[in-house]
Formats: structure tokens, sequence, C-alpha cells
């Protein structure tokens, strides 16, 4: 880390990892469409014409939405195995991995977004059954 | 919300994640699909459709701050396009909550930063999951068009102590007024605040109308500046045809502002009191004036306070006798709110007329002026 004290082979070295990396961002092809990010970018005053630079937050805000599904689904599955230690028979209805807002503003919390809902929010089926299945 | 820590039971089974770009909007309809993209291939196989939304719109907000962030730090170094450093940095500043491999090493080379890592990492094992659909290209703009700088266009600039980088200035006659009225008086601060307003609505026609009526109302007595400003606000009130969306913000602002303006040049500076005390029975002044001022712009007749008022009732009654409101607007003068409402009934008759909209045009200038002018004519 001590890149200060590095000489030019240091920086040499510096540069040419960090063109590899943008060369790598070409070949990667993330999920969030370019033209989507560009879109954006440019709503929020950015300005580049570099592709590689779309790329490189198109990546970024891929890998931060992997995180937070990935924290997310930890909750999920968390939750899943104390519903099977108490209720066995009702579990067996819903195996399915589903992304609730529970989980989703657990996992956000750790990343700085406080995400409240309110309690009686029902905006689908599944939302409207969660209050009759909260005995505890 | 952390009520539901410990459910019992999970939602029964439910189909699979509804996809509804039900958004009225084309991109978050766009960054929902690529976000469930995403929870999909971290195993989630549905989805609460508000969850969705909430973590699709918290990633397009993430996209937002990292160009905010990234935009910040290029402009913090004195750039307008961003680069590869100022991303990075906009990452690790949004990444600081988390933290990140190195993030308390200060010193650390942008380009081997643990942001920098990460993503290097993940790009290498993560899948590539392309966009379920192709876009169309998105109407970016890309390339900004600048204000030519007085380089490009070729014009020496008006003082030395300008570079030749800098944007040129607008067109001259955009910003003329100020200079004409400098050679007057000196202006107080409350009137250049007023011309840069006035800047912006006038057109090049009516500057020369507008000095005109300065010059005379220059000659004119205090009281005649007083009446402008309210000469300006019927003004704009009686065009109620051409400039309904000036009409209205002329309407809410003229009558707060020129009180305020009043009491502003009170403080400011003792030897205006002259033009104080016409400001003490402003509405009155006002009321009475703006009307001849009219008049008095056509057939530039008006040369002092008694003459204004006398044209005032003679021209107003043979103008408004076929509405019959005559009485009406003379009783109003005295006071400031039914004034307006009597203004509003003349309206018609003044949209008739061929010369509103400059008169309308110069009464605005003019009622922006007569803060400053009031000051003006003191010198005088």
């Amino acid at each position: 880390m001590n890149h200060n004290q590095q000489s030019s082979d240091g920086i040499h070295e510096d540069d040419a990892a960090l063109s590899d990396f943008l060369a790598s961002l070409m070949d990667y092809t993330p999920t969030i469409p370019d033209e989507l990010v560009e879109h954006y970018l440019a709503k929020s005053g950015f300005q580049c014409p570099d592709v590689r630079l779309i790329r490189l937050v198109a990546v970024a805000t891929q890998k931060f939405v992997a995180e937070v599904a990935t924290d997310a689904l930890q909750q999920c599955k968390a939750r899943q195995t104390t519903v099977v230690k108490d209720k066995r028979d009702k579990q067996q209805k819903d195996k399915r991995l589903m992304l609730t807002m529970e989980d989703l503003s657990r996992a956000l919390h750790e990343y700085g977004v406080n995400v409240k809902h309110q309690e009686y929010f029902a905006d689908s089926p599944s939302t409207g059954m969660d209050p009759a299945s909260r005995d505890e | 919300m952390s009520d539901g820590g410990r459910e019992s039971e999970r939602e029964p089974e439910k189909p699979a994640a509804q996809r509804k770009p039900s958004g009225v909007e084309f991109a978050p309809a766009i960054a929902r699909i690529a976000v469930a993209q995403i929870c999909e291939s971290q195993g989630f196989q549905t989805f609460q459709q508000s969850a969705l939304e909430r973590l699709s719109d918290v990633a397009v907000r993430y996209i937002r701050d990292v160009g905010k962030t990234a935009h910040y730090h290029a402009n913090l170094a004195g750039r307008t396009e961003c680069n590869f450093f100022d991303i990075i940095q906009g990452l690790e500043d949004l990444g600081l909550a988390q933290g990140f491999l190195g993030a308390a090493d200060i010193e650390h080379c942008l380009a081997t930063s643990g942001t920098v890592r990460e993503i290097a990492q993940y790009v290498g094992k993560a899948d590539q999951i392309p966009f379920a659909y192709s876009l169309p290209q998105f109407p970016v703009v890309k390339d900004r068009k600048l204000t030519p700088s007085f380089l490009q266009i070729g014009e020496e600039p008006p003082g030395e102590h300008i570079p030749t980088w800098l944007p040129a200035y607008p067109d001259p006659s955009t910003y003329a007024q100020p200079s004409t009225r400098n050679e007057t008086t000196t202006e107080p601060p409350t009137a250049k605040m007023e011309q840069e307003n006035q800047h912006r609505k006038e057109e090049r026609s009516s500057l020369n109308l507008h000095q005109q009526l300065a010059r005379n109302g220059l000659e004119g007595p205090s009281s005649f500046i007083a009446g402008d400003a309210a000469k300006a606000k019927k003004a704009a009130e009686s065009n109620p045809f051409l400039a309904a969306p000036l009409q209205f913000g002329e309407k809410e602002v003229s009558p707060v502002v020129l009180p305020a303006k009043a009491k502003l040049s009170n403080e400011a500076t003792m030897g205006i009191s002259i033009m104080e005390n016409h400001g003490m029975d402003n509405h009155m002044s006002v009321l009475e004036a703006f009307v001849p001022d009219i008049e008095a712009m056509k057939s530039r007749l008006c040369d002092s306070n008694e003459g204004p008022k006398k044209v005032l009732l003679n021209s107003r009654q043979t103008v408004q006798f076929k509405i019959g409101i005559g009485k009406k607007s003379l009783g109003t003068m005295l006071d400031l709110s039914p004034e307006n409402k009597s203004f509003e009934v003349t309206a018609p008759w003044f949209g008739r007329e061929n010369e509103k909209d400059d008169k309308k045009r110069r009464a605005e200038k003019i009622m922006k002026e007569s803060m400053g002018n009031a000051m003006e004519l003191d010198h005088l």
C-alpha cells in the first residue's frame, strides 16, 4: 500500500494493472445496460465520453445490487431455517426463495440505506398474508 | 418493520416474479428488469413487487450518487469531465459506510484502491448475464454545446481583466440598458438586482422606448416615478390576452416587491426621504399616476404630477364610458386592493390597443427602474 514510496516501476505496475482492469471491463458485459447507466449518469451531471467508465459504473452498481441481494438472500435463508423449527407443516408450502421487504430492508440497512415501509402495506397477495401469520 | 424478524411462516406459494412494466417511465422499468436479473443470479426465485421496486430504486440512486460524487470530485480538481479516478473516489465515498480494503490508508494510489480490487474480483468471478432485452439508445446528450469563449468568437473581451478563454458575453442588446442608466446616475444595489431580472424579459425594441420613458421620468417629479411602478403593475394586469404567463408572475411579485423596495431604500439612504414621502402614499400616487403615464407615453405629455392626473380623468372616462366603470376606477385609485380588480375589468380596453405590448413592456421596465430611479432622482 505504500505506493507513494514506490519507484517508477511501481507506478508502471499500477498503470498496467489499471489498463488491464479497464480492458477487462470492456470484455465484461454487465447486466445493467450501458444505456441505462449512461442515462442516469447524465442526469446527475456526470459527463464523460469514455465508454469504459460507464462500464465501470455499471459493474460497480451491479456489484452493489448483487451484494445487497446476497445479504437479503442470507436473511431469507436464515429465516426459513427458523421457520422449519417452528412450523414444519406450513413451511412445506413455500420453499421458494423470495425477496421480501423485510429481508431487503435489513440487507440495505447494512449499506446505510434506511428502508421503511408501512406495516400494513399490501402490495401483493403474499404481503397481505404476512400479518395473518404473525402470531408471535 | 423489524417485527418481521421471526415470522413463524413464510408467504405461501406465489407465482414467479411479476415484471409488470407498470412504471410510467421507461428507464425505471429497465432498471427493474436488470435488478431482477441480478437477484435471480444470486439465487432468488420470486419477488415481492415492492421489494423489487425498492431495490431497483436504490440501484438507480446508487448510479446517480456515483455520478454525482464523481462529478463533484472532477469539479474539485478543476475539470468538467470525469475520469477514472473521479469515479473511484466516488465509489470510495459511497463505500465508506461498509468500509473497504485499505480505506484507512490515505496515501494509497487510487488505481490500487480496495474498491477497484473488489470490482476487479467481481468482474473475474461473476457470471456474465447480459440484459434480457436489446435497448434502444437513450436520448442522452453526450456533446454539450458550451458557450463559445472570447477566443473562439474572435472578440476582444470588454476589459483587460477578463481572460479570453472565458465564455463570451451575450449580445450587447441584452445588457446595454444598465450602461445608459449609469450615464445618468449611480444605481443602488437594489436597482441592479432589478435590472438583472429586467434583462431577461426585455426585448431589444423595447429598450429604446424604455430609455425615452426613463428620460421622461427623470424630467418629471418624483411622484411620476412612484406612479411608474403602479403603472407597470397595472399594465401587467391589463394584458390578459398576450402575456398570460407573465401576468401571473407580475401580479404576485410586483405588489410585494414594491413596498419592500421602498422600505429598503428608506433604510439604505436617508437622502431619499423625499422619495420616501411619496412612498408613504405610494398607493395614491401610483394609482393616480399610472394611467396618465401610459397616456403620457403615447403623447409625451407627462411633465408634472398635475398634468397626468387631469389626463387620467379625461382619458379614463372617454375610454371607459362604454364599460361604465369610470367612477369605479377613480374611486379605486384611492384604494390599492380594489384597484386591481378594476383594472382587470378594464383590461379588455387596454388589450385592444395596438400599443398595448409596448406599453406593458415599458411599464414593467419603468416599474423596476422606479425603485432605483427614486434614488437617482434625488441626486438630480
